[in-house]
């Protein structure tokens, strides 16, 4: 493999070396208690050696006593507050302001590394896409016996009310977070494919944002490439879908409000892109058109960028208790009076007994091999694959088909006897419920921990935007990071965190 | 502009207007408090900005530092400084996308300056007017900028309306409890330092002593608080500005709801502006304030329903 920073790191060396002279035999213990786990791929270290990609970053660490970069992650800490990239949990009627937990410490992805995870994305991404035209229109895919009837049919996140619609342009997963990682031996895995309103994008950017702050001109001598551009691609592409043909239509964005905890998000995309952020009781349909109520009167709406989840979209059409959505939209949005990104029903493609047929999806529809592997992933609707995760249940990792966040799933390695049989016991009930995998050693890459660099496991989201002139993935994302030791668990829920994410020119 | 969008600038600015009105105002009240003015109470001050009755009013009148706490920190008083920061930032918050990044840190950071409870114990044993002055300061920084960083657009002068709609009541507020109750002969009996504190609550103490030279009066302190123009905080100053930031708003407001409104503020506006200091003798400060009160709350409900009603 060629490597695109041969040599790039020489100058840094040599302007760390001064520095280095002196402070390198008091500064290197914040390594000493780095140790990598067996059968474990270490983003930074190739057994002693530190990977090129990492070898800036390293000497940047070196050069830095602890007490320096402690004051670092503080100061990191701090603007995160004092720039309101929080969340609110409430408790006893009050307001605490929370920050999603940052590492200072940046994951790196070479060049050679990104192309690869970015053709495997494009791919998939175009598969899904056809697959979500096709269940909503022909269901060739059906009729051909390449996916069972009725694991579609059987889905929850299957709209029928999506039968016939013609999208604009006909794509359905405008934005999406592929969830990756990295088995023990780095290769790639896509553990998840998040086509409905994945979140976290804001990290991406904010993150960036902090590591200028805190580790000034490394990213340039990094040659790490920009994410910046991600909300003016993003604006362009909504812009794009108008329905109505005038040159500066009504772009919108969907806001369950600010008790959401991805409110924060939400404030910041519609700020960078300059658009109107709106909840559900701003909008109105009237004869199958969407309006805001604004102070002059209502105004016409073309797309609404939503990040209000489908059930809660349309009490007229779903779950009549919601209170966040907006009644008649979806009436509107069949009369093509309005697009709506993503599209409605697209819960039935990242489902996650679905994503075992996604490899035979990419050759059903595109004739090539999956650049990207799937996980392993074993059905426990099929009686004979069921009884293979039974009998080595200690090294699966066991999920609920709809689950997300981390929630209600049983880490074979870790669970008690107690909770092996009663997951057991509810897998019985509902088969269809639930997949498993064999659990796979994350990749770990340092983070400062008290002090000290410690390895801890992540994956990674990059943010693909599907749009008329095709597919274009921001070159990093969001990289999170199970912040508990020995946890395999990134999601903020079960105490993970995030980290700059550099990929390298 | 989203109706709810416009509606929370204006209650931000609203906000953030009576933190900085209420912070000033105890900060001249403390300070006359430590003068041991024989006749000093917190009563009309706990009168006007607390939701606090008779008993309650009695019992904290002369303790100091407690009203100060109850004022600035406590979270059951829905009109303490903490709460209505709370409720500036929030309504901040949600319209994130309409102000400048600026104005949302600012906010965000006297959220989190407010909330320290380090301030409890220095409001206690500390130098009270220090923690107050660092608030009042946040203030400042906020109305700096808002000036510097915002655009000049409707949300800015849906800011500016909340702005001074609340400015004019407070001042009326201030005014009508101090002095609205009294009778001409009243009015002799007070001594300078109850003028001083009274016009240096509103910070007009300076500029009261360049323009009024013949001394403490109380017909000169009802001119200076209600009619002089160059006062920022008087009450023709404050319907000088609501008017003008309200014209702004025609090419942002349906025809029909912009005139009628417009006619209700430019008549308020002409009312206090061919006031006479005889025609108030004549119908009594208070009648007088009430009646100008009176038409400001009919504007604001006005606002409220032509230009902010969205649910």
């Amino acid at each position: 493999m060629i490597d695109p920073n041969n040599g790039r790191f020489t100058n840094v060396k040599k302007r760390y070396r001064l520095k280095l002279s002196k402070g390198f035999m008091q500064h290197t213990n914040i390594f000493e208690s780095y140790h990598i786990g067996e059968g474990t791929f270490d983003e930074m270290y190739q057994g002693k050696d530190v990977r090129t990609a990492y070898q800036g970053i390293f000497n940047f660490l070196k050069s830095n006593s602890p007490e320096d970069l402690t004051m670092k992650e503080e100061l990191s800490k701090r603007l995160f507050m004092s720039q309101g990239i929080t969340f609110t949990v409430y408790s006893s009627g009050e307001g605490i302001e929370k920050i999603f937990p940052f590492d200072i410490i940046p994951r790196i992805i070479t060049a050679d590394e990104w192309d690869f995870v970015e053709r495997g994305i494009r791919q998939r991404l175009k598969a899904l896409n056809l697959f979500l035209k096709d269940i909503y229109s022909h269901q060739f895919i059906l009729k051909d016996g390449i996916v069972p009837t009725d694991i579609i049919y059987s889905c929850p996140h299957f709209i029928r009310e999506m039968h016939g619609l013609k999208v604009p342009h006909d794509i359905y997963v405008h934005i999406s977070g592929i969830d990756i990682i990295r088995g023990g031996d780095g290769t790639f895995y896509v553990l998840e494919d998040n086509l409905r309103t994945p979140s976290g994008v804001s990290y991406m950017i904010e993150n960036r944002e902090i590591t200028k702050r805190i580790f000034p001109d490394v990213l340039r001598r990094n040659s790490v490439r920009s994410v910046t551009q991600y909300p003016t691609l993003l604006h362009k592409n909504l812009k794009s879908l108008s329905p109505r043909q005038v040159a500066n239509p009504t772009v919108v964005l969907l806001t369950p409000g600010m008790f959401n905890s991805a409110y924060f998000e939400h404030t910041t995309l519609a700020r960078l892109m300059g658009i109107e952020l709106v909840e559900g009781r701003d909008l109105v349909v009237e004869n199958h058109k969407v309006f805001m109520k604004t102070t002059y009167g209502l105004q016409q709406v073309d797309v609404i960028y939503r990040r209000v989840d489908d059930d809660f979209l349309d009490p007229l059409v779903f779950n009549k208790e919601s209170v966040l959505g907006v009644a008649g939209i979806m009436s509107a949005y069949r009369k093509g009076n309005v697009a709506i990104v993503n599209a409605v029903g697209n819960g039935v493609a990242d489902d996650k007994a679905i994503y075992t047929f996604v490899p035979d999806m990419i050759k059903y529809y595109l004739n090539e091999e999956p650049i990207l592997s799937n996980v392993p992933t074993y059905h426990c609707a099929d009686p004979e694959q069921l009884e293979h995760v039974f009998n080595n249940i200690t090294s699966m990792v066991i999920k609920k088909t709809n689950g997300s966040g981390g929630y209600d799933m049983l880490m074979g390695n870790s669970a008690t006897e107690k909770e092996i049989e009663d997951y057991k016991k509810a897998v019985i009930k509902e088969p269809r419920q639930f997949i498993a995998q064999p659990i796979i050693s994350l990749s770990t890459t340092p983070c400062y921990i008290n002090g000290k660099l410690t390895p801890r496991r992540v994956d990674l989201r990059p943010f693909a935007l599907f749009g008329p002139e095709g597919i274009e993935i921001v070159p990093g994302g969001l990289t999170r990071v199970a912040l508990k030791e020995g946890s395999m668990v990134v999601n903020s829920s079960q105490g993970g965190g995030s980290k700059d994410t550099w990929v390298l020119a | 502009m989203l109706s709810r969008v416009a509606d929370s600038l204006f209650w931000m600015a609203r906000y953030m207007e009576r933190s900085d009105g209420i912070l000033r105002m105890l900060k001249v009240n403390y300070n006359s408090s430590q003068d041991n003015l024989s006749d000093f109470s917190w009563q009309p001050v706990l009168k006007v900005f607390t939701y606090l009755e008779g008993p309650a009013i009695i019992e904290l009148a002369n303790e100091s530092s407690e009203v100060l706490r109850y004022m600035i920190l406590d979270k059951e008083n829905g009109n303490s400084v903490q709460n209505i920061v709370i409720h500036a930032r929030e309504n901040a918050r949600s319209v994130q996308d309409n102000v400048t990044i600026e104005v949302w840190q600012c906010l965000n950071d006297f959220y989190h300056l407010i909330r320290d409870e380090r301030h409890i114990n220095s409001l206690a044993q500390g130098d009270a007017i220090s923690v107050i002055d660092v608030m009042v300061k946040q203030c400042l920084v906020y109305y700096g900028t808002v000036d510097i960083t915002m655009s000049r657009g409707s949300g800015y002068c849906f800011m500016s309306l909340g702005k001074f709609l609340e400015r004019a009541l407070q001042s009326i507020d201030i005014l009508d409890v101090k002095l609205g109750s009294m009778s001409a002969e009243d009015t002799q009996a007070y001594d300078t330092l109850y003028w001083k504190y009274l016009l240096m609550s509103v910070s007009g103490y300076k500029l009261y002593l360049k323009n009024y030279q013949s001394g403490f009066e109380a017909r000169n302190v009802v001119h200076q608080i209600v009619l002089n123009t160059h006062f920022p905080r008087s009450v023709i100053y404050s319907l000088d500005h609501l008017h003008r930031n309200f014209e702004q708003l025609s090419a942002y407001l349906d025809k029909a709801s912009f005139d009628e409104l417009n006619f209700e503020i430019g008549k308020l506006r002409s009312k206090v502006r061919y006031s006479t200091l005889n025609d108030i003798e004549a119908m009594g400060l208070h009648t007088y304030l009430a009646d100008i009160k009176k038409d400001l709350s009919d504007i604001s409900s006005k606002l409220n329903q032509y230009c902010f009603a969205y649910s």
